[in-house]
């Protein structure tokens, strides 16, 4: 079922958590809502809940307008950040809640619960309580228990914030495949970047109320529209400079920081200085200033670490803010010490340019 | 959400109006009436000028405050060594010894006055023992009697909140002070003493409180010894020629001192108790077998002498008697006998008055916690406010406040059984909105939420999902309502009319007029009826007995 949210303001006080979001939601899409704590991402699912009354805007599912509607008729599956599992119900009687509430034959009841059980599987746990279930059983539970009473459309919150890393990572692929195969309309609010691009279809970064930029996961990576959206999304160096010059016919913009000059393609700015915004892993260490070879800036090594499967710089860079820098396939790399010199060399072909 | 919002928001009018006429309003009537003359009706000063003027009444204040502070130095005595014996050393019979050391605070204060009666009262079992050997006692009639049972029945309010105190220090704050080079008994009172005396001070006003409020003690025991509240129920009692201006001005007085400690506790000391949560509790040590055995002995011996009493009275309810003279040894079911047979009457009103206003206050306490707990907003400080007032006022004043009020005019209570249903439910009520309401704060809204989303609507929700979490908790509060409020005597006394005599009111009158024995039948019936609930909730939740009060 499609979602359609029009010009949503909810407000505590004086402060207005959710302040004019319109979005739509497409049918069978899996939108997640990312942004740190306090950005209302979690108003906004509970508005569409029904657990807040919006001050302003529309709520649509499908074509009805849901906004009079109470929370407990709005059929929605909902899975909170705490799981919410029943304490004095057992796992089956727990999943049974719903159907129960709907007056569904027991039978129906019996052989719907076997599916769903099977299928996030619990098989043999029917009977235990919460309290005796590990974090990703009770993880389990909340999702069959929302997914049972067959909605049309699935809330989460946080879902998997309780967990540890391990079983995140799991359990997040886990969820993306049940929401696969129902084809159902899940709206998921995160504050994990990482988690939010593995499962989304599209996501929405939301800043103190606002929609920061909508789009699909590697849309928002390499396209960042904002400072927030850039920063938000993965790390990244923001990098002011000055605009020297355009050459119209290559479409190449002309900048300088301290006295480095870069040039790299792209629209017209519209002013005199730019703030690009360039991922670690996109730069390139290399010997030194070659003669010819555009673009190479140097730094001295602030600090490295090695990680595994990168060596993590981090440079001083122009301007004076420190630069992060990633160099993959580590092995080959002579790492550098600190305060030696590092030239490496900024990525011309990508799209740097963002809005302050 | 709109719909059932406003039904709280009618829930939430109704119980403030109840609050309201039951609390609020019988206290500033009987403020009033002190300010009105008796003879001419007129506003006068004239009962407070007499407060002031004739040294009797000073002297009721004086004496009130003189037991109740010497009962509160002493219990700090017995409490302090008590909990920081059982807290840190190893000693046989450790946890009966904990156990028992709780239950005099459960234990109905006056039943322990008539028990010291029993025993060093005129024709009392050591008295005369003594008497015989030569030996005069010191009499126990007046402050020495008061105070013998302030502080052996108020003890435990020092040792549990000590011991709770004692039990949240980690091991690491010791060791930190030893590591930084202090000696042992530098660690103590640079440490241990400093991080519990918040606790201290607390336990201290909780039995100053008590001993201040309390009626039934200085009643049986007091004699000529006169407290203000034994002295505002005298002279409501001599109302039908007398004086409600001047029981009204010793009302006042009472209560602007009880509101006065309440006021100190919650906003000065309970702010500064220090949390602290204990990771690793300090070792318990065991000590070389003659200092253990002194040990042992005072604990022992405390609980022993504190609780030795009742037994006393559960003994005098099957021993022969004839008036005050008892027989002890020749064994008779003759008091039982008759408590069931002539007099079974108090023995039925106590259980329908505790049994009603228990239920009444069960329903009430839910309301109220979940209005405090998940309707938060302007006005639940005020309910907060009001329904825990009547902890701060002695039941005396209450009862007091409650019979002048409703005497006449419109709505007229006096004399019926409701007032006293009323009184007791209004009394009772905070202890299980206490426990419910911190129940309910532990139970996540988002429960209620899953309740909801899953299609079952709100106030079905509640009752659905929440209400099943919370039964223990309301089965606890309810079971300690009923047990306080079967061993009430300063309400009851002053509600009660006729043929509503409770248990209380019955032991009270019996051990007036020298008839010890049946008093103590009553008295037994009363301490098993208080004793069997309590140790059967122990039981099933495994809950402190006296952890609710």
């Amino acid at each position: 079922m499609r979602v359609e949210l029009i010009n949503i303001v909810k407000s505590f006080g004086a402060l207005r958590a959710v302040d004019g979001i319109s979005l739509t939601v497409g049918e069978g899409e899996f939108f997640t809502l990312l942004g740190p704590s306090g950005c209302g991402k979690t108003t906004l699912l509970r508005t569409l809940a029904g657990f807040y009354q919006p001050d302003e805007g529309t709520i649509r599912f499908g074509e009805r307008v849901v906004n009079d509607i109470p929370a407990h008729r709005r059929e929605i599956g909902m899975v909170f950040q705490n799981y919410a599992l029943f304490p004095h119900l057992c796992v089956f009687d727990n999943i049974a809640y719903g159907l129960r509430a709907r007056k569904i034959p027991k039978t129906e009841i019996a052989d719907r619960i076997g599916r769903i059980i099977k299928s996030v599987q619990l098989e043999g746990l029917e009977n235990r309580p919460p309290s005796k279930l590990s974090g990703g059983q009770q993880q389990r539970v909340a999702l069959a228990r929302a997914l049972v009473i067959s909605p049309q459309i699935l809330l989460m919150d946080e879902p998997l914030s309780n967990l540890d890393a391990k079983l995140r990572l799991s359990m997040r692929e886990e969820i993306r495949r049940i929401q696969k195969d129902l084809g159902i309309t899940t709206i998921y609010v995160t504050h994990d970047q990482e988690e939010a691009m593995a499962v989304s279809d599209r996501i929405a970064i939301l800043n103190r109320g606002r929609l920061e930029q909508v789009g699909a996961p590697r849309e928002i990576y390499y396209r960042p529209e904002s400072l927030f959206a850039a920063e938000f999304m993965g790390s990244s160096n923001i990098i002011e400079m000055d605009v020297k010059g355009y050459d119209q016919a290559r479409s190449m913009v002309l900048a300088e920081a301290a006295g480095q000059s870069f040039s790299f393609s792209g629209p017209k700015p519209p002013g005199a200085r730019v703030l690009l915004s360039v991922r670690p892993e996109w730069i390139r260490v290399v010997a030194g200033p070659a003669d010819g070879e555009k673009n190479v800036f140097s730094g001295t090594v602030l600090s490295s670490a090695f990680l595994g499967s990168m060596v993590r710089y981090r440079v001083s860079g122009p301007g004076g803010k420190p630069m992060v820098i990633e160099v993959h396939d580590a092995e080959q790399e002579n790492i550098r010490k600190d305060g030696e010199t590092l030239w490496y060399k900024l990525p011309a072909d990508r799209p740097l340019m963002i809005r302050d | 959400m709109r719909k059932p919002f406003q039904a709280w928001n009618i829930i939430l009018i109704a119980t403030l109006a109840i609050l309201f006429f039951a609390v609020l309003y019988p206290l500033l009537y009987i403020f009033k009436a002190s300010f009105i003359s008796t003879d001419t009706g007129a506003f006068s000063l004239k009962s407070y000028a007499t407060f002031f003027k004739y040294p009797y009444y000073l002297r009721c204040l004086g004496n009130s405050i003189f037991v109740s502070g010497l009962s509160t130095l002493l219990a700090l005595a017995l409490g302090i060594p008590f909990a920081f014996f059982l807290a840190r050393y190893r000693i046989p019979g450790k946890n009966i010894i904990r156990t028992l050391g709780t239950l005099p605070l459960i234990l109905p204060t006056f039943i322990g006055a008539e028990a010291w009666l029993l025993l060093l009262g005129r024709n009392g079992l050591f008295a005369k023992g003594l008497q015989g050997l030569g030996i005069e006692m010191p009499s126990i009639y007046g402050w020495k009697g008061i105070v013998l049972v302030f502080t052996l029945q108020f003890f435990p309010f020092v040792f549990l909140m000590v011991s709770s105190a004692l039990n949240a220090i980690d091991r690491s704050l010791e060791e930190a002070a030893t590591s930084l080079g202090s000696g042992k008994l530098r660690v103590f009172f640079t440490v241990t003493l400093p991080v519990v005396t918040p606790a201290i001070l607390s336990g201290a006003l909780v039995v100053f409180f008590l001993c201040i409020e309390n009626f039934g003690v200085p009643v049986l025991i007091g004699e000529d010894f006169r407290v203000l509240s034994v002295q505002a129920y005298n002279e409501f009692i001599s109302e039908l020629g007398g004086n409600p201006a001047m029981a009204g001005a010793l009302s006042m007085i009472l209560l602007a001192i009880t509101l006065g400690l309440t006021v100190f506790q919650k906003h000065w000391v309970e702010r500064k108790n220090y949390t602290m949560t204990s990771l690793n509790p300090i070792e318990v040590k065991r000590l070389r077998p003659l200092p253990t055995f002194l040990i042992w002995l005072f604990c022992a011996g405390v609980v022993f002498v504190a609780l030795f009493p009742f037994a006393v009275v559960m003994i005098s309810s099957i021993t022969k008697t004839h008036g005050p003279v008892m027989y002890f040894g020749q064994f008779s079911l003759e008091n039982f006998i008759r408590a069931f047979t002539i007099a079974p009457r108090p023995i039925v009103n106590s259980f329908f008055l505790a049994t009603t206003s228990t239920l009444i206050g069960i329903v009430f306490g839910i309301v109220v916690s979940y209005l405090l707990v998940r309707k938060k907003g302007a006005v639940s400080y005020l309910l907060d406010l009001l329904v825990m007032l009547p902890l701060a006022i002695a039941g005396t004043v209450q009862g007091i406040a409650l019979a002048a009020t409703y005497n006449k005019g419109i709505i007229v209570l006096t004399g019926t059984w409701m007032i006293l249903v009323l009184a007791y439910f209004i009394r009772k009520a905070p202890y299980s909105i206490k426990t419910t309401s911190s129940l309910l704060q532990q139970i996540d809204p988002s429960i209620e939420e899953a309740s909801i989303s899953l299609g079952v609507p709100p106030v079905r929700s509640f009752i659905r999902v929440v209400l099943p979490i919370m039964l223990p908790g309301i089965i606890a509060g309810a079971i300690i309502m009923w047990v306080t409020t079967l061993a009430e005597l300063s309400t009851t006394i002053v509600l009660y009319y006729g043929p509503w005599a409770t248990m209380t009111v019955e032991i009270f009158q019996r051990i007036g007029s020298g008839d010890f024995g049946p008093a103590s039948a009553y008295a037994t019936i009363l301490i098993l009826s208080v004793l069997i609930p309590l140790f059967i909730l122990n039981r099933v939740s495994g809950r402190d007995l006296a952890s609710s009060l």
